[in-house]
């Protein structure tokens, strides 16, 4: 073994346990905030990890048409954000480069997306199935946002490499970087929807239909859900930061890594805003807005085939 | 006198069939027709003089008269008239032609006088069970006086299922309740769904029954009433305790004293006020408005304070007695609710203009489960569901009662029968309510609180009382009896009229709008649930079977 690979492999590690220690502690931080804002004492800031521990030691109570499917799905979930972790830069470059390129990050982060559908289809109950009819919607109309932002980086930076394309290639053009600036803009007004928060948890919606997908899962099962929805708030935040505000990453150790960090902590605060001053919308309304969106951020491909 | 105007032109369409009627004031009308001619007289009320539906009563009168009756109850909003057509029916055969076909919004009321009165409707367009839980006998109808108020029937079938329609072809049914999160009672609507669609519902409610009215004929007394009425509901308590305590005054031709009139119209004004606060919070959490859902229930909490320091509850006032009220408001008591209503007022202020700018909100709200002003009539909707289609009735106008005939307020309208234009109506009528409160608070003259009765209340005399709850009117109908207790006593609340009215506002909506339509009437199940005398929790429950429960509940006296 070259100790290139030894580096990848523990710099991978290192982001999973930095991702499953930090993840309960956004949420935690979103709570307490959406809290301030409605007037709320609010949970103490280390509520989601007791959350996780409680759910976690409970029986596991096997509800559903296919337990064994859901059993696995729980961990897959899990599995699929952490896996995407690795290859996120957290504050240092992308540890795992090597092991793959941005396609394998695309194909990961639809899995992310299908977990729940697989999770909402195996449970089988009629409120699942109005879940995961929903979320098909929303992954169709959403899932190539991502892929084309990392579509232009690499147009832009010339290869798939992950270190290169994660590292604001979305810029990278000669002029003004107009498809860059572009999906900025798209991205920033769809993150809510790729963390599942308000107005876009639609797929869930606890008032209409009852937490959809999760409606049959308790227990650890529940946990590894949750826990997974809490590190796809962090991971996704390292890839947008990545692709759209890598300015001072480079920054020697303490200080790069600080200001990763605090990037992260601002948009987890820019999420619970939004989530705290909307209302849920319809799917048909949501697609619609994911829909000029998709527009646009094709629109901003074309561009970027242009050298814009 | 409209009320003899309105005799009067009933005599000369109806002459021969009408027996006898009853003016006891102008604002109120008996009139007892042949059993044949009900349906009839019915349609001519509901179609050419255009009144309002306003519920039907079945009772078994046979103790008294010999005989079953049936009223009608219908409202002249605009002549400020309650009018009650009654008929006699034979004990051996107490059988009525259904107005339901003519009268659609009797459906459920008619349905309900079937199963506890056991009176057989000929002709009705859907006679399925209604009230009685579904193990409950055929043929055995609890509110007839031969039946006693704890009679179980021996064959009471726990196992016996309710037998739900056909969904239409090509829909998938989605169970709705009986337990969802925006259900705060439990309610079981069967919706019949295509993709996100809803192509129509069945509904099955009445799950949480208490036997109130069967306890007020046969256990309680004229005063414990009020006591019980207010048991009715967890949030318009005071409004049944009022309108049961009215509608008995009027059938003994009692009015209580001015003071405790005011106080009355107090009590039910902070009560419409921290019901509007609440409901407006639960619109925007069935919305996914979380944020707007606890400031507004951070703002109502001070109603819920002033009203613990006037009545000493939070809820449940104990406010009534026959001819009267029971707690007085001190000179700090005003001043603490003058203070109330100032904050309140500039915080509502700034909750509505965020609420009523709000863009998102209007998206979820606007065009969905539209009732126009035909639903209205053809369902008797009433309330702010009534007044969101521009249609304009408020009993605290059109029934004066209490002292609302001496307070000038606004009866709030909109015009598009939306979602929408209920948070806009309710979001208003809560400065109305500050404004009557002040009014009140200003005008209201010292003197006493209660009539001194020493005689005992007249026997067999009809009284009718209709109140605006938060919700819409609520009516009461008495028929006062023997051994200090009604003979009949009929609550209508008004989620009853205006649950009648939801599957078709549903119809062809989002799956997704269906929890804010239904909120948007802000319904109240347990108005609505308040009869019928056996309790049986139902339930798949591996480790108990519905029996142990409820022998569980009833003998275990300390924690589990």
């Amino acid at each position: 073994m070259n100790s290139t690979l030894i580096w990848a492999i523990a710099g991978g590690l290192a982001n999973v346990a930095v991702v499953l220690l930090i993840a309960p502690l956004c949420e935690g931080v979103l709570r307490k905030v959406t809290a301030r804002l409605q007037s709320r004492q609010g949970p103490p800031l280390w509520q989601p990890y007791f959350d996780l521990l409680k759910l976690l030691g409970k029986e596991d109570i096997e509800s559903g048409e296919s337990p064994g499917v859901q059993r696995f799905v729980a961990r897959l979930a899990l599995a699929a954000v952490l896996t995407l972790a690795c290859l996120v830069p957290m504050g240092f470059p992308a540890p795992m480069n090597g092991a793959g390129d941005v396609i394998l990050l695309i194909y990961l982060l639809t899995l992310c997306g299908i977990c729940t559908l697989l999770g909402g289809l195996a449970a089988g109950s009629t409120y699942s199935l109005l879940g995961i009819g929903r979320e098909m919607m929303t992954m169709i109309a959403l899932e190539p946002l991502f892929a084309i932002a990392l579509l232009i980086g690499a147009v832009h930076a010339g290869s798939f490499r992950l270190d290169t394309v994660l590292n604001g290639s979305v810029y990278a053009t000669a002029g003004i970087p107009w498809s860059g600036l572009i999906l900025l803009v798209v991205m920033v007004l769809s993150f809510q929807a790729f963390v599942q928060k308000l107005p876009f948890d639609i797929s869930e919606a606890e008032t209409e239909i009852m937490e959809g997908p999760l409606v049959e899962y308790s227990g650890p099962k529940l946990a590894l859900f949750k826990y997974a929805q809490m590190a796809r708030l962090v991971v996704h935040s390292g890839l947008f930061i990545a692709l759209f505000v890598p300015w001072g990453s480079s920054l020697p150790f303490p200080l790069g890594w600080l200001l990763f960090w605090a990037k992260v902590l601002v948009l987890v605060l820019l999420v619970t805003a939004v989530a705290a001053t909307h209302a849920r919308y319809r799917i048909d309304q949501a697609i619609r807005y994911f829909a000029g969106l998709l527009a646009a951020a094709f629109g901003a491909l074309a561009l970027a085939g242009y050298g814009y | 006198m409209i009320a003899r105007e309105k005799l009067d032109q009933l005599k000369a369409r109806w002459g021969a069939a009408i027996r006898r009627a009853d003016i006891p004031s102008d604002r109120s009308l008996f009139v007892f027709v042949e059993a044949s001619a009900l349906k009839s007289i019915c349609q001519y009320v509901f179609r050419e003089l255009d009144a309002r539906y306003v519920i039907s009563i079945g009772a078994d009168d046979r103790p008294f008269s010999g005989s079953f009756m049936v009223a009608h109850n219908f409202a002249f909003d605009r002549d400020h008239l309650l009018c009650s057509i009654l008929t006699n029916l034979p004990a051996d055969d107490p059988k009525v032609e259904s107005i339901s076909d003519v009268v659609p919004p009797a459906n459920w009321a008619e349905r309900e006088l079937r199963d506890l009165v056991g009176i057989e409707l000929t002709g009705h367009p859907y006679p399925k069970r209604l009230v009685l839980s579904d193990g409950w006998p055929d043929g055995v109808h609890p509110l007839r006086k031969d039946v006693p108020w704890n009679f179980v029937p021996d064959d009471y079938d726990d196992a016996r299922e309710f037998k739900f329609d056909e969904p239409p072809e090509g829909c998938t049914v989605v169970p709705f309740g009986p337990f969802h999160p925006t259900l705060d009672e439990p309610a079981h609507f069967r919706l019949y769904v295509d993709g996100e669609r809803v192509r129509g519902c069945e509904y099955r409610g009445f799950m949480a029954h208490r036997g109130i009215e069967k306890l007020a004929e046969s256990v309680l007394s004229y005063n414990d009433i009020p006591i019980m009425a207010e048991r009715i509901c967890g949030i318009c308590g005071c409004v049944h305790n009022v309108t049961y305590a009215q509608a008995v005054e009027s059938a003994a031709a009692l009015r209580a004293p001015p003071r405790a009139e005011y106080l009355r119209t107090i009590m039910l004004e902070l009560e419409r006020l921290h019901s509007h606060l609440l409901w407006v919070g639960l619109a925007c959490h069935i919305v996914g408005f979380d944020t707007l859902f606890m400031q507004c229930f951070r703002i109502r909490e001070p109603v819920m304070w002033v009203a613990e320091k006037i009545t000493g509850n939070r809820k449940t006032y104990g406010l009534c007695v026959i001819g009267g009220v029971r707690r007085d408001l001190t000179g700090e008591l005003k001043a603490e609710l003058q203070q109330v209503l100032t904050r309140l007022e500039a915080e509502w202020q700034t909750v509505t203009g965020a609420v009523l700018k709000d863009r998102n909100i209007q998206q979820r709200t606007r065009g969905v489960g539209v009732a126009d002003r035909s639903l209205v009539k053809e369902a008797a909707l009433i309330g702010p569901v009534a007044r969101a289609a521009g249609v304009d009735i408020d009993c605290r106008r059109d029934h004066p009662y209490a002292a609302y005939d001496r307070v000038a307020f606004d009866v709030i309208t909109a015009g598009d029968g939306d979602v929408w234009s209920r948070v806009v109506v309710r979001a208003r009528e809560v400065f109305e309510s500050i404004k009557i409160i002040r009014q009140c608070l200003d005008k209201m003259e010292s003197g006493p609180i209660q009539l001194d009765l020493k005689d005992e209340l007249p026997v067999g005399r009809l009284g009718l009382s209709s109140v605006e709850a938060p919700r819409g009117e609520c009516h009461h109908f008495v028929i006062t009896g023997e051994n200090n207790r009604p003979r009949r006593w009929r609550v209508r609340a008004p989620t009853y009229q205006n649950l009648q009215g939801v599957p078709v506002m549903i119809k062809d909506q989002q799956l997704a709008d269906m929890t804010i339509t239904l909120g948007s009437i802000d319904p109240c199940f347990s108005c609505t649930d308040r009869l019928e005398t056996i309790d049986v929790s139902s339930g798949k429950i591996k480790v108990w079977s519905p029996e142990e429960l409820l022998n569980l509940g009833r003998t275990k006296k300390t924690s589990i």
